[in-house]
């Protein structure tokens, strides 16, 4: 049985378009121009069980609305989704007790409550048994390091710190299926680390999916198996994390040391410079040239130190957002 | 357990409700220092429907009307609703009951004591039989006005925006303390078969004045059937059209 399975699935809405200013209000409040948007065009996506798979795309591209009906919350205009052998948007009661779904931007936890409050509730509603209860929570306090805040009410908390929460109430039941939308967000870069630890902590185990959604390339980095790239709706790369970066449309970067004064003009012609700074500079090359072309500055530069990589996941990303082709 | 955790705010939400309550009681007084009857109805039994009418408007307050009335357009309209979708619970009564209002709780106190008040002035001359059918009756208004929310609430799912017409049935609701008999023609008409404001309170106070047929009681509960029926349906046709909000 897949994790997840999807055939053709599709997502159309409409909204009304409304004008700026006064004018516009009154305009649009009478003669509001009707918009129509296809946000999923027939995605199809297969993730087995264990998996941990980035999605990712640009604002608007569709993966929030994908990750939406894999969760049941909306009902698809069209095509197929399957998860964990259920039917999502029917929302049974074993299916629900499989999954969760976190996103970054709002807070579930009760406000003015403190978080053992939510822990109490989860342990009520997903009829989880005191003494499973009781060592998953001992379990997941411990990796989310926020048994000092406990009883603290939420809006007394920082972000990160009610993130932590959050993952906590929201892992309790010990889910299959775990759907993170963008968990990060609007947090700093300690926090930020600690949920990423938390995730792959978690993700280790090898008994849970995490499908995870992110515009923070050190999520789907750091945390990610597999990549799923989706734009304007559709999906336009899905391969491991490794190979996509040493896919062959993908250039090399060469980042040279020089040992003592150098000219710019020595590495001009060689590849794209990049970066320039003091003594080092960055340059990007096609993969079958990068040997040779380190070699050809080695020889003929002082050259203090020489490294060859691949384009970071971030600009790999990029070159899909600005296509919006397939990976061939 | 959210407004109790904090006091003041606690203590004068109660007192303006007690205030508002009694405000009322010296209205309907100061209606009959100048007349003896609204139509059928006497001083006590204006007392007993306006008594009634509080029981069940606190007892909808206390448990629905605020998660439906304006909780849930807003987690609609906000996509809030998303968190409770993928809880493994009952989702409608999850958020129709979501919020039990403690404030109202407590408010509801007096308004039990004014009934008792009412029933003492007329003696508590009632049979268990019309306990019995005033109890059930009290209960079918409650399913009426749960209908009724349920209907406006969904409405979120296309107008995005609900409150004005939530606002619009709260003052209608508010018709149904006074006797029916104040209307002439196509209010009472309207009132009595359309939009059946009847049923929230001077059904269950004319059990205890013992002035209904057997014909109205079962004519109430179908009634209600017919609006939960349809609130129902139309509920899980909205849940369809849910479209939460992008992040």
């Amino acid at each position: 049985m897949k994790a997840i399975h999807t055939k053709n699935l599709s997502k159309s809405y409409w909204f009304y378009e409304k004008e700026a200013g006064l004018s516009g209000s009154f305009k649009s409040l009478f003669r509001g121009k009707k918009v129509s948007v296809d946000a999923v065009q027939g995605i199809n996506l297969d993730i087995e069980i264990g998996e941990i798979v980035g999605f990712i795309g640009p604002n608007g591209a569709g993966k929030t609305t994908t990750l939406k009906m894999c969760a049941g919350i909306l009902h698809p205009s069209g095509g197929e989704v399957k998860v964990v052998g259920f039917i999502p948007h029917r929302r049974e009661k074993g299916f629900l007790k499989h999954i969760t779904f976190v996103t970054g931007q709002r807070n579930r936890l009760f406000w003015d409550l403190p978080a053992e409050e939510y822990f109490e509730f989860c342990k009520i509603i997903y009829e989880i048994p005191a003494a499973e209860y009781r060592r998953n929570l001992k379990e997941l306090i411990e990796l989310a390091g926020i048994g000092d805040i406990l009883r603290v009410p939420q809006r007394k908390l920082s972000a990160g710190e009610r993130k932590r929460c959050e993952l906590v109430a929201a892992l309790l039941h010990d889910p299959k299926v775990i759907f993170l939308d963008e968990p990060t967000n609007a947090l700093d870069l300690i926090s930020a680390g600690k949920i990423r630890e938390f995730i792959r902590e978690k993700g280790k185990a090898g008994n849970h999916t995490i499908i995870l959604t992110s515009h923070n390339m050190a999520d789907i980095e750091q945390v990610c198996e597999r990549v799923v790239i989706i734009n304007k709706g559709k999906i336009v790369c899905d391969e491991g994390i490794r190979e996509l970066s040493r896919h062959n449309r993908f250039k090399k970067q060469i980042r040279i040391v020089f040992e003592g004064p150098w000219a710019l003009s020595q590495v001009e012609g060689l590849g794209d410079i990049v970066r320039v700074d003091a003594q080092e500079v960055l340059l990007e090359v096609d993969r079958e040239r990068a040997a040779s072309v380190a070699s050809r500055i080695f020889s003929h530069h002082p050259v203090k130190d020489i490294g060859i990589m691949d384009q970071p996941l971030e600009k790999i990303i990029e070159s899909f957002f600005r296509n919006g082709e397939a990976v061939g | 357990m959210k407004q109790t955790a904090y006091r003041p705010h606690f203590i004068l939400m109660i007192t303006g409700k007690v205030v508002r309550m009694g405000l009322l009681f010296f209205f309907f007084q100061a209606v009959f220092l100048k007349v003896n009857h609204i139509g059928q109805w006497t001083y006590d039994h204006v007392l007993l429907l306006f008594a009634t009418f509080q029981v069940v408007d606190y007892l909808m307050s206390i448990t629905f009307q605020r998660n439906l009335s304006s909780s849930l357009p807003s987690r609609i309209r906000t996509g809030e609703l998303d968190s409770r979708m993928v809880l493994p619970a009952h989702l409608l009564f999850f958020v129709s009951f979501e919020e039990i209002d403690m404030m109202d709780f407590f408010s509801f106190l007096p308004s039990l004591g004014f009934l008792a008040y009412v029933c003492y002035r007329m003696d508590f001359a009632f049979s268990l039989t019309q306990m019995i059918l005033y109890t059930m009756l009290l209960v079918n208004a409650l399913l009426f006005l749960y209908a009724i929310l349920l209907i406006i609430a969904t409405t979120s799912f296309w107008i995005t925006q609900s409150s004005g017409l939530a606002v619009i049935f709260d003052n209608l609701m508010k018709i149904g303390r006074y006797p029916l008999d104040i209307f002439e023609g196509f209010w009472k008409i309207f009132f009595l078969y359309f939009l059946p404001l009847v049923l929230i309170a001077q059904m269950p106070s004319q059990a205890l004045l013992k002035a209904l047929s057997l014909e109205s009681v079962l004519l109430s509960f179908v009634a209600t059937g017919v609006f939960m029926v349809f609130a129902l349906r139309f509920w899980r046709w909205g849940l369809t059209h849910y479209l939460s909000a992008s992040t």
